[in-house]
């Protein structure tokens, strides 16, 4: 049966079903069927988020100064960002005003952050899905280094003996038989194109990677104390400054801003290097390989981030983009305004939830979150044995956010093509110069490589954000203002009795947003409308696609039993089922 | 079962030299608070045992023990993951997925039945039949049951699987439950935190691997060698505490100064872990020299002792919501007042028998 | 217990000071067990019981005085003053010696109460009290209601009685004695921390963490424990004084002195 969705796509229900669960290398528990047609050609594609904790329901009758620390737990992974969304929220509804170091320490955090993750997410995550370790065997680590230095030639770590070293150390692994990470992996699918000398190198900086990104989070640790899940604080930042006098040792003193200067150095040595380069260089094996588009070239949407300023949130002032792209027309980006309630609002009649009524979408201020676990009439299976699932029904444990009725698609895609579509100066630069090295058209960009590129792009900038930040947090201290936070609202008797507010980033994965309601000193409700809630999202009661099953449509399998293409797609948004449903 | 090779071949055969080798023993030994003296029965103990495979499990979770993980240093993450165990089963990394995942992890457990350790991450929720957290299918609480009845030994990391962490906070609405409350067969050690600190977890694994047992645990099943004091007790703000010299505001000149946060609601007194000894992310800092208070994320039911904000908890049992302290003013100054009543009352009533005595001593 | 009187018919008009067999003196105090016929005998050779031994009332004031410090101190760890300069953190303790004394206090503490315990076994029978409810004893509850009368000014004139009324019993049973050692099992649980892993403490009293929960509900079960001290404490010293003044005994100087005097000689 072929079902005409209202965002454009034809869904075909006909085919071989095909089940992935777990769908692996991504934060947490997601499911996903597809029906694929005689070809090998996915036809239909459902997504279903398959964990649920509950903590829009645990935050509710809390003090709003400590949810910070329960949103954080949302995620380990994007950790911090929820933190971020949260403190902005609370002090939106109480008006909290934030000084000027801390808006420089939480940009610094936030776009450390997005560098972590997207290498993380790249490397750890989705490499494997275009890179084959055992491939790598047979290749000769003198071609390899030639390839590094072609690709990455400021690169160090580079010579024959290097990439003979780390393919010793695989070949060892390989042979004693105990796979581990790499069992059962599709090493004999055609679908992997490099050639070995490619697999090496990324091997080897999958390595790197790893010992990288434990030094990037140590910003996180100096201000935070911790990573993953570092401390905030409502009004500010919680660690003070003291650069000149006794006791400094106690704060951020001199030697612990050498110290984040120094990783700001890796962070965009490394991204300039490698991650960039690796890209281009994986990429254009696979150059062909444009499928997974899905929403990108449809509908875009980003609240934008980075504050240039403490407290001023317009949209001109914001580093990252915000704006929204809907029914393909990149020649308008309208404006979003996440307090309106007919822009954002989610809908739940595929969800594992409640509203009492059908087809009602609900803006957050006046969210509900009720579980209701039930399957369709189609299900095949039981109810604690789910072999396919009845997409018809409710599905899945993630909400279905639309804005103003659209599916929209978030995350460095979409913030690249919101920016490159109003004309943002470093973005359009950066996609350009991009497109020109690998000889693409724009049109490129609307895919899952285009994706996996525009997170490596957004790597460096917000790298070379960190520093802006760096220097201005340093000019300001010199300038002689050491406040780090205002607590003249700190104490619940200074609040208004009943209020709301909003807070929001842009979260690795997309566009993130918080909306809490106070009364008496306590939370009455807290909604979180989360990156991978949009693109994740099940149909809602219009029968539109979310991103991820939008994306996987068209796409051939070279064999279907081996979900190398779904799971090629679905990683390249990075998906985060932990954000998803919270 | 097949022959697994030692870690000592596994190095050996990666090219790392004897010398290395001791090397990386007597890091070891030092790691774990011994003394040199027991260098060689690691080395010995690392020549003869075989990499041991681990199946490592993700129930409700934030997935941040993972990401903690990956953060060791002491030793690096990749040569736990190449040279010391076999991890041959996790979602989060893992190249396999759905049929070709489900059936690696049948394999381990029939393969190396009895043998394999099962880490656990996150818990499960048994609210729902277990449908809040499914996977294959089925609830996660199947998994973890299948998977712990062949596991040699269990972990369970951090504040989700030893305590239920935050989705385990009041109201718990999906019934996420600890791993030993579900599995009550097989040893198991908690490394609580939310994370844990990264050199915790794989010090935990190392000292499995070297010593062939569970380290040694307190009452609740935690490391004593990690989990044996609180922050308090080593955290370099102490002689501050007890100078009586507070942080008394947010960003203030004392928080300048690095003074103690135990008026800011540090919990760290009543914290037991590792972040004031071994730090975080290669001992860079922890909550408290940053400036944050500890909020107390490796202690059972941390989320639900009042704000954080605040060192005493909050008791909501009473309908009111207040804290010790407040409870307890309240009821000496409300039994204070009823004495002086009492008194007041006391006093016109013996004034009163005065005079009628007086009257009828008249009469 | 033997009686004196076999008579339960009082004769009323006559003193208690006097030799009399048939005289029913005091009948509330010796049916609920409170007066021996020691202390019956000793009423009539004079005008006094000697009550508390001199190791009792040893033990009274230094205990109130240990407890007051506890309090004081508890309650500035749980609320410390204000930051003081003195000098740098290693010339300074002020927190420190508060703690200190707060530990100091709470040694003395329980080792006055394990010397009360002690007392209770070879000392004599009113040292007893403070360790037993007759809860068995029908006419015990029946003084319990008359006192509670007295002290809602329903009665006229209260009772006489030899070592704690009723109801003062219930008061110091619950407060003290049961308070007294709930504080001494948090409390030292507390100080095992300190202490550490395998100490002394830890292995004594280490398992009440995992039972209240966590050791921040340790704290929080702690410091109420101190409120309901408080609680007693600003009670009982009232009624101390009070029924020193309104009573037909003495109170006070018998916490001093252990003789228990009568204002007036009536049998009850
Ligand atoms: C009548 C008896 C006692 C009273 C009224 C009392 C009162 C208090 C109070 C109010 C606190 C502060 C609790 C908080 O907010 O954290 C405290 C703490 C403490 N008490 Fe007691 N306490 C008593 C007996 C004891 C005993 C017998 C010990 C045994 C050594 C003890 C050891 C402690 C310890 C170790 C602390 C924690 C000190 C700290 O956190 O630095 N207490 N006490
Ligand atoms: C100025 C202060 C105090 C005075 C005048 C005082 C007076 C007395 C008196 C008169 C008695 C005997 C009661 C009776 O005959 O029934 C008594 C008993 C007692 N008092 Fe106090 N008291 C004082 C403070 C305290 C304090 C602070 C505490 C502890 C919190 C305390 C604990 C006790 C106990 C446990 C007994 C029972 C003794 C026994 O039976 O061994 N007292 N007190
Ligand atoms: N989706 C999502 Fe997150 C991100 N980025 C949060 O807001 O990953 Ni866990
Ligand atoms: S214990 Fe904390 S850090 Fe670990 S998965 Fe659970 S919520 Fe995340
Ligand atoms: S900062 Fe916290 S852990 Fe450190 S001494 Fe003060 S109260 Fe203790
Ligand atoms: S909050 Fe957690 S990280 Fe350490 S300092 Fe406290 S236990
Ligand atoms: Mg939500």
């Amino acid at each position: 049966m072929v079902v005409q969705t209202p965002n454009g796509f034809s869904l075909d229900t006909a085919g071989q079903r095909i089940v992935v669960d777990p769908v692996t290398r991504i934060e947490g528990h997601m499911r996903c069927e597809v029906n694929v047609d005689e070809d090998n050609v996915i036809r239909n594609a459902v997504s279903t988020g398959t964990m649920w904790r509950g903590l829009e329901v645990i935050l509710r009758g809390r003090d709003p100064r400590d949810a910070w620390a329960f949103t954080e737990r949302i995620c380990g992974v994007c950790t911090g960002t929820h933190a971020l969304t949260s403190v902005r929220a609370v002090e939106d509804a109480l008006g909290i005003t934030i000084p000027d170091n801390a808006n420089s320490i939480r940009n610094i955090m936030q776009l450390n952050l997005q560098v972590h993750d997207h290498i993380v997410h790249f490397y750890h995550l989705h490499a494997l899905d275009w890179v084959n370790p055992v491939n790598a065997l047979r290749a000769d680590p003198r071609a390899t280094s030639e390839l590094q230095q072609a690709v990455g030639p400021n690169h160090p770590m580079s010579s024959p003996g290097y990439f003979r070293d780390v393919q010793n150390r695989l070949r060892s692994f390989v042979e004693s038989g105990q796979l581990g990470l790499f069992r059962n992996g599709y090493w004999d699918n055609p679908a992997y194109l490099l050639p070995p000398e490619a697999d090496l190198m990324a091997v080897t900086h999958y390595l790197e990677a790893l010992d990288l990104q434990k030094e990037i989070v140590k910003v996180h640790t100096i201000f935070g104390g911790k990573n993953p899940h570092p401390n905030w604080l409502v009004g500010g930042v919680p660690c003070p400054i003291n650069v000149h006098s006794t006791g400094a040792v106690g704060a951020i003193n001199m030697e612990r801003l050498n110290q984040v200067s120094t990783i700001l150095n890796l962070c965009d040595e490394f991204v300039r290097n490698v991650y960039i380069p690796d890209v281009v260089a994986i990429g254009g094996f696979y150059r062909n390989w444009l499928h997974g588009g899905g929403l990108s070239s449809q509908a875009v949407l980003s609240y934008g981030d980075i504050p240039e300023h403490a407290n001023n949130f317009d949209a001109e002032q914001l580093h990252l983009p915000r704006g929204a792209i809907i029914n393909g027309d990149l020649s308008t980006v309208h404006e979003v305004d996440i307090r309106d309630p007919e822009q954002v609002q989610e809908f739940v009649d595929h969800s594992w939830y409640d509203y009492g009524e059908p087809g009602v979408g609900k803006h957050p201020w006046d969210g509900v979150t009720q579980a209701r676990f039930e399957l369709g009439p189609n299900t095949v299976g039981e109810r604690t044995h789910i072999r396919e699932i009845d997409e018809a029904a409710k599905y899945s444990w993630i909400k279905a956010p639309r804005w103003r009725g659209h599916a929209m698609e978030v995350g460095p895609l979409a913030r690249y093509i919101v920016g490159y579509a109003s004309g943002h100066e470093q973005i359009t630069d950066q996609v350009t110069g991009l497109l020109r090295t690998m000889d693409l058209p724009v049109e490129a960009l609307f895919s899952t490589l285009g994706r996996t590129a525009a997170r490596a792009l957004e790597a460096q900038y917000c790298a070379d954000l960190q520093r802006h930040f760096f220097d201005k947090l340093i000019a300001n201290i010199r300038n002689g203002d050491e406040s780090t936070a205002n607590i003249e609202r700190w104490e619940p008797e200074t609040w208004p009795t009943s209020t709301r507010g909003v807070g929001f980033t842009e979260a690795p994965r997309g566009a993130l947003g918080h909306w809490v309601t106070i009364e008496s000193g306590r939370i009455e409700n807290y909604q979180c409308v989360v990156p991978t809630t949009w693109n994740g999202s099940p149909r809602d009661s219009a029968g539109n696609i979310g991103a991820f099953e939008a994306s996987l449509l068209g796409t051939p399998m070279e064999r279907p039993e081996e979900p190398v293409e779904i799971l090629r797609t679905l990683h390249s948004f990075d998906p985060c089922l932990a954000c998803s449903t919270h | 079962m097949p022959q697994l090779e030692t870690f000592y071949d596994v190095m050996r055969r990666q090219g790392i030299t004897r010398r290395s080798f001791m090397k990386y023993c007597t890091l070891t030994a030092s790691a774990l608070g011994l003394g040199p003296a027991f260098v060689p029965q690691i080395a010995h103990a690392m020549e003869t045992r075989p990499r041991t495979p681990v199946i490592w499990l993700h129930g409700l979770e934030c997935t941040c023990c993972s990401e903690s993980f990956i953060r060791s240093a002491h030793p690096l993450v990749k040569d736990v993951v190449l040279s010391m165990i076999s991890l041959d089963y996790d979602d989060t990394l893992m190249a396999a997925a759905g049929h070709q995942a489900e059936q690696a992890m049948e394999d381990v457990i029939r393969e190396y039945h009895g043998n394999y350790i099962l880490a656990v991450e996150g818990n499960p929720p048994l609210n729902e039949d277990g449908m809040f957290c499914i996977t294959g299918g089925r609830p996660f609480v199947e998994k973890l049951r299948h998977a712990a009845e062949g596991a040699q030994a269990i972990i369970s990391w951090g504040a989700c699987a030893s305590y239920g962490c935050v989705q385990a906070a009041h109201p718990n609405p999906t019934r996420a439950t600890p791993v030993h409350e579900v599995i009550t067969d097989k040893p198991i050690i908690r490394v609580p935190g939310c994370p844990p600190i990264a050199e915790v977890m794989t010090g935990v694994i190392t000292y499995m691997l070297t010593f062939q047992r569970l380290p040694e645990l307190d009452r609740q099943g935690r490391p004593a060698m990690f989990y044996g004091q609180r922050i308090h007790d080593k955290c370099y703000r102490r002689a501050h505490f007890d100078a009586g010299q507070f942080v008394e505001a947010w960003d203030d000149e004392n928080a300048r100064r690095g003074y103690c946060l135990y008026k800011m609601g540090c919990r760290g007194p009543t914290t037991y872990n590792a972040c004031s000894t071994i730090g975080w992310n290669e001992g860079v800092s922890f909550p408290i020299q940053s400036g944050h208070g500890c909020i107390g994320c490796s202690e059972d039911g941390f989320w639900d002792q009042g704000s954080f904000y605040e060192r005493v908890t909050d008791l909501t049992q009473f309908g009111v919501e207040a804290n010790a302290g407040e409870v307890g003013m309240a009821a000496a100054g409300l039994v204070g007042g009823g004495v002086a009543l009492h008194a007041a009352v006391s006093a016109l009533k013996s004034a009163q028998v005065k005079r009628q005595e007086a009257a009828s001593e008249e009469a | 217990m033997k009686d004196t009187t076999a008579d339960d018919e009082p004769i009323r008009s006559t003193s208690i000071h006097q030799a009399r067999p048939d005289l029913d003196i005091l009948p509330a105090s010796r049916l609920t067990g409170d007066a021996t016929a020691e202390d019956l005998e000793s009423i009539r050779r004079r005008t006094s019981v000697y009550v508390y031994e001199a190791p009792v009332r040893l033990w009274h004031w230094i205990n109130a005085a240990a407890i007051t410090v506890l309090c004081i101190t508890g309650y500035l760890i749980a609320n410390p003053p204000p930051t003081m300069m003195i000098g740098e953190a290693t010339q300074q303790f002020t927190f420190g010696y508060i703690r200190f004394a707060h530990f100091a206090a709470a040694f003395v503490m329980t080792i006055g109460f394990l010397g009360r315990i002690y007392w209770a076994f070879v000392g004599n029978h009113h040292a007893k009290q403070l360790f037993i409810l007759p809860v068995w004893n029908a006419r015990w509850w029946k003084e319990v209601m008359f006192e509670l009368r007295w002290y809602l000014f329903l009665e006229k004139e209260p009772k006489k009685y030899i070592g704690h009324n009723p109801l003062a019993q219930i008061a110091m049973f619950f407060f003290m004695t049961m308070g007294i050692t709930f504080m001494i099992v948090t409390g030292f649980a507390l100080y095992s921390e300190g202490l550490g892993h395998g100490s002394w403490a830890d292995r004594m009293f280490g398992w009440v963490i995992p039972l209240v929960g966590n050791s921040q509900a340790l704290h929080q079960v702690h410091q109420l424990g101190m409120w309901a001290i408080v609680v007693f404490m600003i009670i009982h010293v009232y009624a101390a004084i009070r029924e020193d003044i309104m009573s037909r005994q003495s109170m006070v100087s018998t916490m001093i002195s252990g003789h228990r005097t009568f204002k007036d000689d009536r049998p009850d």
